[in-house]
């Protein structure tokens, strides 16, 4: 008995799937759609987002100094900078230094240096800021400062730029949640018109099985395991094709910008929680458009 | 097996389909609804097996209360109940093989089961061989022959006949009586809806003459 249900469930669903035709192919078709626009955002701004971070916690303020500069000038300027109140960590970074890190940086172009007689780099102090310190203003200012002293050149720092990224990350969400969400519900209309359909087209059908003693639920069931199947389907294809665009995208960065797109911090593909909540997503959508469908055109 | 008691059927438009009727139909009976067309018999039958529900009065069919039964319920009163519809209702886009399998199907009935239930049926109807044929390019008698295996494959302990004989030759029509006999013999309730009156005189089974919706006489 429950054998015979479960086939009944699958012949069914794969009937309805068989005679939709090209309306579930469409269907399926406009899901992935949907759900490829929300990914790709999703996945830019997950991103963008852990890039923004990175940079604001790598690339604070930055002092170079003048290669004039003597040890004990060096000392001096070390105190002063510990002892700034928006300054949590002073690293120095030495001429040799920094040559070394770029060469790390350049794997694999080291040429690019043969040129060069001697090392172009200037030693610098890295500062991590304070927390509370972390605004463009607030930098702005320590930078004024610090250029005023001994031995320093320049004083570099990103936090503007951060700033920005931040609020463009901002901004990403929010537009791919209002696009997610109107996408999200086109998805569930398409799959509400593809079931009915469905039942449209076996409307005769569906009348006979409730006249010699079908339930209701026998009815209905295949109909919404069908929708179901059909947004879990698209949400899957969308994830599929999400990840080959991410990868093309990723080899073509890295083929014409190996300094900036290096890093192996670069580009991750979204988790398995994401994946498996994006599929869970589409199932749900396809299986509460489908539940509308059939309330709405299986009545009596 | 069937009580009515005062039952109407009004449908919109203050159509009355079935006026204020009370009749009873014993286990095991054969009984002829009869009366011209437009009388209410389809509305009566429809109402048996709660197609429909009626305006006034209740409905008892194999002791349970039709017109209070729970949506729940309907299935198993459907299940007990074959009919065979005045236009038949069959798919014209699958084989007489599955149009009763559809009701296997329903029915939960194992697949070897099935098939041999199927085969007998269609045997006892005389449509073996026509079996992988699509009822479109059956003849009228052969597809009025697949609905009546149709609304047999659940076993009913109620079978009702909407104009079985509706568009048959008079041979094809005593054939068709002759099986719904042998159906009724072997204890399944009958209820045949016919307009045609001089069948229900040749057969000399118990009839209910409906006219306009109103049970006007009974014939035994
Ligand atoms: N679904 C419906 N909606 C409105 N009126 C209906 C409906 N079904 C039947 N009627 C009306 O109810 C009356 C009885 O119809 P019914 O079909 O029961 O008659 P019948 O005795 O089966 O006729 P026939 O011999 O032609 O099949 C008719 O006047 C018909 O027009
Ligand atoms: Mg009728």
């Amino acid at each position: 008995m429950v054998w015979e249900r479960l086939r009944h469930l699958l012949d069914e669903t794969l009937l309805n799937f068989r005679r939709g035709g090209w309306g579930v192919v469409a269907s399926i078709g406009a899901i992935t759609v949907a759900f490829l626009v929300t990914g790709t955002f999703l996945l830019l701004t997950l991103n963008l987002g852990t890039v923004v971070a990175q940079w604001a916690e790598d690339f604070q303020v930055i002092v170079f100094l003048t290669d004039a500069i003597t040890p004990e000038q060096v000392t001096l300027l070390r105190k002063r900078l510990e002892g700034e109140l928006a300054v949590r960590e002073v690293t120095y970074v030495s001429r040799e230094e920094a040559l070394a890190d770029f060469r790390k940086q350049i794997r694999g172009q080291e040429s690019l240096l043969e040129g060069l007689k001697t090392n172009p780099l200037p030693a610098s102090f890295q500062l991590r800021i304070q927390k509370q310190h972390q605004t463009a203003t607030a930098l702005g200012q320590l930078a004024v400062s610090l250029r005023r002293m001994e031995g320093v050149e320049d004083v570099l720092y990103g936090q503007e730029w951060v700033d920005r990224l931040t609020s463009l990350v901002q901004v990403m969400k929010i537009l791919g949640i209002v696009i997610g969400a109107v996408l999200g519900i086109a998805s569930l209309f398409i799959v509400a018109n593809t079931i009915r359909l469905a039942v449209y087209a076996r409307a005769q059908e569906i009348e006979i099985m409730r006249l010699v003693g079908a339930s209701r639920s026998y009815i209905q069931i295949p109909l919404i395991l069908d929708g179901t199947l059909q947004g879990g389907l698209g949400a899957a294809l969308a994830l599929g094709m999400l990840y080959v665009l991410f990868r093309a995208t990723l080899w073509q960065l890295g083929a014409s910008a190996p300094l900036i797109f290096s890093g192996a911090e670069l580009g991750r593909f979204l988790d398995v929680e994401y994946r498996m909540g994006i599929v869970g997503v589409g199932a749900l959508l396809g299986a509460v458009g489908s539940l509308v469908a059939v309330r709405r055109f299986l009545r009596a | 097996m069937i009580q009515m008691f005062h039952v109407s059927k009004i449908y919109p438009k203050e159509v009355v389909a079935v006026s204020d009727i009370t009749l009873h139909i014993q286990r095991g009976e054969f009984v002829f609804l009869s009366g011209p067309s437009g009388a209410g018999k389809t509305t009566l039958l429809r109402l048996i097996f709660r197609d429909e529900l009626p305006t006034s009065g209740q409905i008892l069919v194999n002791g349970r209360n039709v017109v209070r039964l729970r949506e729940s319920k309907l299935p198993a009163l459907r299940r007990s109940i074959g009919v065979i519809f005045q236009d038949f209702k069959l798919l014209m886009d699958r084989t007489v093989y599955d149009n009763l399998h559809l009701v296997a199907r329903v029915l939960g009935v194992p697949e070897a089961v099935s098939r041999r239930k199927i085969g007998r049926l269609l045997k006892e109807v005389g449509l073996l061989q026509k079996a992988d044929e699509i009822p479109y390019k059956l003849s009228g008698g052969e597809q009025q022959r697949v609905a009546i295996a149709r609304a047999l494959m659940s076993d009913p302990a109620i079978l009702l006949a909407d104009e079985p004989t509706g568009n048959l030759d008079p041979d094809l029509a005593l054939d068709v009586m002759r099986l719904l006999i042998e159906v009724n013999i072997r204890g399944t309730t009958v209820v045949v809806a016919t307009h045609n009156r001089r069948l229900v005189s040749e057969m000399g089974q118990r009839a209910l003459i409906l006219k306009q919706g109103r049970l006007m006489e009974e014939t035994h």
